[in-house]
């Protein structure tokens, strides 16, 4: 009896060990339980940490759930003749299981360290700067040394143009909440911290584009907070770079039909308007134009270091008038065509909360 | 032999709301704790599956991001604050007196003003829904974004809110603490005090550590939103991180005041049901007390992508608080191991907890590696791991003490055919909705996000997690039915129906006011068995 029974829980406990093996294959091979192929060099090193990580984890998790299945399958009593053997410890069995569980972590930490060594060094002479300001709701990516800057509106997210097989450096502000800067290719994020400036390198090997898109968040428009990486070829990024510069930025987002009627055929002098913004809301919600004539609309935003325009649109949501983006505290001047009489709302293409009624009669 | 005589039983539980309204008695305190924190969770789940639905697909369907950002700021808020830590306390409540055999808690009039509290404090945070919308910057309410230029009164309201719900764990942890100190029965030394008593001491030491801490920055914000504070605000000269400081130093120890008393009920059902003791009695309370210690220098690590963090301490602790949790896992396997296992319902939920808790160990442990944090924060997968800590270990370790204190409570039996329902309904439920998370967050799906691209191959996965989710809404039908159903017509329990190990058992079910007619000799921490088999068959 005692030998057929050991041997069985012999069989019992290979079947186990082929068990664990073939689910610690088949969770090494599911695509899905790994973060996305790097497209950075730092990137590539947290993949290794990652592969690291999760095969100590898989190994882990088989070992005591296997415990725990097993010893209730192999212990469970439906009769209750009697007790079971009273122990009440095993000092052996408790410093093993805490020894061991700490060295596993000693070994965890190490490398994680290394790797954190490398992922945070930076160049002392990156290829590229780029300022990144996120803002509620978008980000504005600018290039001090060529003077050019791309800003983004939610329904136009901005591409950050950066050169393949070189080291960029990108500083990261806010003027209002906190975001956090994140490509999942790049297995890396960074928050975007008011009052202070976060810096970090990361290199492109291969061209390609990368989307990414805030990961702290920042209120209503969150989610639309989206942008994505184009690395490119140190020559075309220059020719990207130098087109950039020949176009005067920032630039309404095509397609907004800016002053494409003729200026006002009839009266004499054009109707003037103003409106301002201030601490993420328009100075007033309700604005009364003449109709048929154009009119000039003077805008005020007098948020600093925040994005705003005016986007008019008619009772059916199309935009009749969409107004230049200008960070504040600045001030510009709209030439808004002619206007049917009707009821028109203005909003702030940025800042989607922002917005009011334009009556024109 | 030790007999300690106390006021005799007087009156039965049949009393009129009244009675329920001005009660001191910790039983019936607890109870309303458990009933209230019960409400506060269908509440919160509701708002869950609010979240779960918008997000089923791409687009946006039923919420706008206005709502959609009340819902799952009040479904964490809520959970939390009026869900896990109330209903925790509540099981201290009606069971640490029993346990250690005292006639009440230390403090029965300020027991009574802190469960009111609660009701008040989710008054408060839901009466933002009225009030042109509830909070809406995450649980965390990160300053910037929670001041006044950017959120709405429902913000104050949350402030205010949970600055009485913050208070009333603070009296609650003040009382538990003098009431296990002073009143245990003559024999209950510390190191006989049941598992349980011990989690409810540390929570309490915890609490009452972090939680001042908590209400003072609910304070700061509220001035710098109301009065012009400028603690947390760089536009006027306040620091933003220094509110995660705050925050953090109390909210992470507060997952263990979340996750410590339920280890302490599945620590009580597991020896029961394996009719074993518990293994390692000792290691457990100082893996708890390490727990308790630990826990107060890992708050950082909530932090790692602010740049403002010394990364390399912060990763060690926070590694090194695996060690005592994995101690505690194979102390658990071991009082399994060897035993007569009964598989009733509160052991179903203990072994619920155990497979669960144990994923939820495990994917902490890779936001502890910096590298990997910076992959995997804020997104997916973070919610994954917190919602296998909570909702594997705590909700599991809340049904597991339900089950088994149901009897005790109430004179009756829970069903067990219908109990197994709940159970599996609820494990395959809560698989179905995180498990995918893990794969969204590795994939790049931040949290917290309303809508998000067809493009982006998240649509699958979500829409799993959302049938997971309204699985779970299932399992919560035949619980109730149950309930409503047993405390009718369910089996009568007797004093001690599960043959308990602890001096609860050893009163009448439901006990008189004040507890105890006599208690038993209290030689071991398990003074029900020592007077079932003897102390010889105890092993000692």
């Amino acid at each position: 009896m005692p030998s057929r029974r050991s041997r069985l829980s012999r069989a019992r406990s290979l079947g186990l060990v082929a068990l664990a093996a073939l689910l610690l294959g088949g969770c090494s091979q599911i695509a899905g339980l790994y973060p996305p192929a790097a497209a950075t060099d730092q990137g590539q090193r947290i993949r290794d940490l990652y592969d690291l990580v999760f095969a100590i984890a898989v190994v882990i998790f088989l070992f005591v759930e296997g415990l725990i299945l097993w010893a209730v399958f192999r212990y469970r009593r439906r009769d209750r003749v009697g007790l079971p053997p009273q122990v009440h410890g095993n000092n052996t069995l408790e410093v093993v299981w805490t020894a061991v569980p700490m060295a596993i972590v000693a070994v965890l930490f190490f490398f994680s360290w290394q790797t954190l060594n490398t992922v945070d060094a930076r160049a002392a002479d990156p290829a590229l700067k780029v300022d990144v300001v996120g803002f509620q709701w978008q980000w504005q990516f600018s290039y001090p040394d060529a003077g050019v800057t791309v800003i983004g509106l939610p329904d136009s997210p901005p591409e950050l143009h950066v050169p393949a097989g070189q080291t960029v450096e990108l500083d990261l502000k806010s003027q209002d909440v906190i975001h956090a800067f994140y490509v999942p290719s790049f297995l890396f994020k960074r928050d975007v911290v008011p009052g202070k400036v976060n810096v970090f390198d990361f290199r492109i090997d291969q061209p390609g584009t990368y989307r990414g898109q805030c990961a702290e968040f920042c209120g209503l428009g969150h989610d639309r907070m989206t942008f994505s990486v184009v690395a490119q070829t140190p020559a075309d990024f220059a020719a990207w770079l130098a087109a950039k510069k020949a176009t005067p930025a920032p630039s309404a987002p095509a397609g907004a039909a800016a002053g494409s009627a003729p200026p006002s055929a009839g009266s004499g002098q054009a109707a003037s308007l103003s409106l301002s913004a201030s601490n993420i809301a328009f100075g007033s919600a309700s604005l009364t134009a003449p109709a048929n004539t154009a009119f000039s609309l003077t805008f005020d935003n007098q948020d600093q270091g925040i994005p705003h325009n005016v986007d008019i649109k008619d009772a059916s949501g199309t935009s009749v008038f969409r107004g230049d983006v200008v960070t504040g505290p600045a001030r510009t001047s709209y030439s808004v065509p002619a206007l049917k009489p009707g009821s028109y709302t203005f909003v702030c293409d940025v800042h989607p909360n922002m917005s009011g009624t334009l009556t024109v009669q | 032999m030790a007999t300690t005589v106390l006021r005799p039983a007087t009156t039965t539980y049949r009393t009129g709301l009244y009675e329920w309204l001005t009660t001191t008695d910790h039983k019936k305190i607890g109870i309303l704790y458990v009933l209230n924190s019960f409400l506060f969770f269908l509440l919160a789940g509701l708002l869950a599956l609010g979240v779960r639905t918008e997000l089923a697909r791409p687009g946006i369907q039923f919420f706008d991001e206005k709502l959609y950002n009340q819902l799952f700021t009040m479904h964490g808020t809520v959970m939390i604050f009026l869900f896990i830590i109330p209903m925790l306390a509540g099981f201290g409540n009606y069971v640490v007196p029993l346990m250690i055999g005292a006639a009440d808690m230390a403090f029965p009039r300020i027991n009574a003003l802190s469960f009111w509290m609660l009701p008040l404090g989710g008054l408060l945070l839901f009466s933002g829904f009225l009030t042109g919308g509830a909070a809406a910057e995450g649980w965390t309410s990160y300053s910037p974004l929670a001041q006044a230029k950017y959120a709405g009164m429902g913000t104050d309201l949350w402030l205010v809110g949970l600055t009485l719900i913050g208070t009333s764990s603070i009296l609650g942890a003040v009382n538990f603490l003098v009431t296990i100190f002073k009143l245990r029965a003559p024999g209950m030394t510390l190191f006989r005090m049941p598992i349980l008593v011990w989690t409810v001491l540390v929570t309490s030491v915890l609490v009452l550590m972090a939680t001042p801490v908590f209400t003072s920055a609910l304070i700061m914000l509220f001035i710098d939103r109301n009065y012009g504070g400028h603690f947390f605000d760089p536009a006027t000269g306040g620091n933003a991180i220094l509110w995660q400081n705050v925050f953090w130093f109390y909210s992470h120890p507060a997952v263990y005041v979340m996750i410590l008393p339920a280890m302490g009920i599945i620590s009580e059902v597991l020896p029961v049901f394996s009719r074993k003791p518990l293994f390692g009695y000792r290691a457990f309370v100082f893996a708890t007390s390490a727990i308790g210690a630990l826990g107060f220098s890992v708050w950082a690590h909530h932090m790692f992508t602010t740049g403002s963090v010394f990364l390399p301490f912060f990763s060690l602790m926070t590694f090194l608080i695996a060690v005592p949790t994995g101690v505690k896992m194979f102390n658990w396997i071991a009082t399994l191991w060897g035993g007569h296992i009964r598989l009733a319902s509160p052991m179903l939920f203990a072994i619920g907890f155990l497979t669960m808790f144990l994923i939820g160990g495990i994917n902490g442990a890779f936001s502890a590696a910096v590298p990997v944090d910076f992959a995997l924060h804020d997104t997916y997968w973070v919610v994954a791991h917190i919602h296998y800590v909570l909702f594997g270990g705590s909700v599991f370790g809340v049904f597991a003490g339900i089950y088994y204190w149901f009897p005790k409570m109430t004179g009756r039996f829970l069903d067990e055919r219908l109990a197994k329902v709940h159970f599996v309904l609820m494990f395959v439920g809560m698989n179905l909705t995180f498990f995918p998370m893990h794969l969204l967050g590795l994939a790049g799906m931040p949290r917290r996000i309303a809508d998000y691209s067809p493009a982006a191959g998240w649509s699958e996965l979500n829409l799993l997690a959302t049938i997971g989710g309204f699985t779970i809404a299932a399992s919560m039908l035949p619980f109730i039915w149950n309930v409503l159903v047993s405390l009718r017509s369910g089996v009568e329990a007797g004093d001690d129906p599960w043959e308990g190990n602890t001096l609860e058992w050893a009163t009448s079910s439901p006990p008189p006011p004040y507890n105890f007619d006599h208690l038993p000799e209290i030689r071991s921490e398990r003074p029900l068995f020592d007077q079932r088999h003897g102390l010889l068959g105890s092993g000692h």
